[in-house]
């Protein structure tokens, strides 16, 4: 049994300190590893990044993360990085992690996202360079996530992100704004290997459960959607397998 | 004064303010146009932001009747854990 808590879109600022600390004292009670899925502060400043830090840092279970869109708004993501990877966070973006949690291997992949859309209403790579720019970040980003589940040697895959990888948790959005929610080609790449779940934030007024096409439960855990200070999903060991193969 | 006609091109500027202004960049606001008054919905992490689109609204489009309801995300410890079975 491996117990992981998330949260994402939790935007840090010093006006919201203190308002998580409460529930994260009694984290180590309820879960072995806490993920982060993204929008961790408002505008992606070094100050509200140590704002995450203090919230954040200093917990007794290890934190995994990775950045939102909100993080990038003022480009001192290096900066961001270095601050929350000082305070002992774990920041992934296109590569893994793998954590003892009491003899299991937990293995998470993760990268922030970005859009496109979804089987049969996505952006094609065409025309403008700025069109075909949008979908060859996805594309990479899709291809990067992909390689660093393959590349996990752990008993349990999950894969971490902001952008959503199905539409399923985005139930609740206007469908016109899906395609700047996420992409089918984070869901192709979670549904390429033996993944067990796969968390994301960014869609407020999204759903929390979903499932890729492949099979793949998927969880929203945006703040607003969950409405507490994380959500807690127990992975049983018919989701454990030693040595998790690769493939699918 | 309030008389400013409520077409899309005002809620299309309100819903962009809402995420530029960088004294407030929310992105999950939901902007509902009635007859006469626009009502921002949904929720922010600290009363202060609440307090903050309400201020800025308010400067930026005086000639526009916005209302919000807006509440403030509960960030209390889970009561359950979901079984992945």
């Amino acid at each position: 049994m491996i117990r992981i808590a998330a949260v994402g879109d939790v935007h840090l600022d010093e006006d919201v300190l203190g308002r998580f600390r409460p529930a994260l004292d009694q984290l180590p009670e309820h879960a072995d590893v806490l993920l982060l899925a993204g929008d961790l502060t408002r505008h992606g400043t070094e100050e509200e990044a140590r704002c995450v830090a203090t919230e954040f840092g200093d917990l007794a279970v290890p934190v995994v993360a990775v950045l939102g869109n909100h993080d990038y708004h003022c480009d001192q993501v290096p900066q961001v990085v270095r601050v929350l990877e000082d305070a002992g966070i774990i920041v992934l973006e296109g590569d893994g992690t793998v954590l003892d949690c009491s003899g299991t291997r937990l293995g998470v992949a993760g990268a922030k996202g970005f859009g496109g859309g979804f089987a049969g209403r996505c952006a094609s790579e065409f025309g403008e360079p700025e069109m075909k720019a949008f979908v060859r970040t996805t594309s990479a980003i899709a291809e990067k996530l992909g390689a660093a589940l393959r590349d996990l040697e752990c008993d349990v895959r999950v894969a971490l992100t902001h952008y959503s990888p199905v539409p399923d948790t985005l139930a609740g959005e206007p469908p016109e704004i899906y395609p700047f929610l996420g992409s089918y080609l984070l869901g192709q790449a979670i549904d390429a290997t033996d993944t067990a779940l796969a968390l994301h934030g960014h869609a407020h007024h999204g759903t929390e459960r979903g499932r890729t096409p492949g099979g793949v439960r998927v969880r929203n855990v945006a703040h607003p959607v969950i409405k507490q200070a994380y959500s807690v999903y127990r992975l049983t060991d018919a989701q454990v397998s030693p040595n998790a193969a690769p493939g699918r | 004064m309030n008389d400013r006609p409520l077409d899309g091109y005002v809620e299309a500027e309100v819903q962009r303010a809402l995420a530029e202004d960088i004294g407030v960049a929310e992105q999950g606001i939901t902007i509902v146009r009635r007859e006469h008054t626009l009502v921002l919905c949904g929720e922010v992490e600290s009363a202060a932001r609440r307090d903050e689109v309400v201020r800025v609204m308010g400067e930026r489009f005086p000639d526009v009747t916005i209302e919000t309801d807006i509440g403030v995300i509960r960030a209390g410890a889970p009561t359950a854990a979901e079984e992945l079975t």
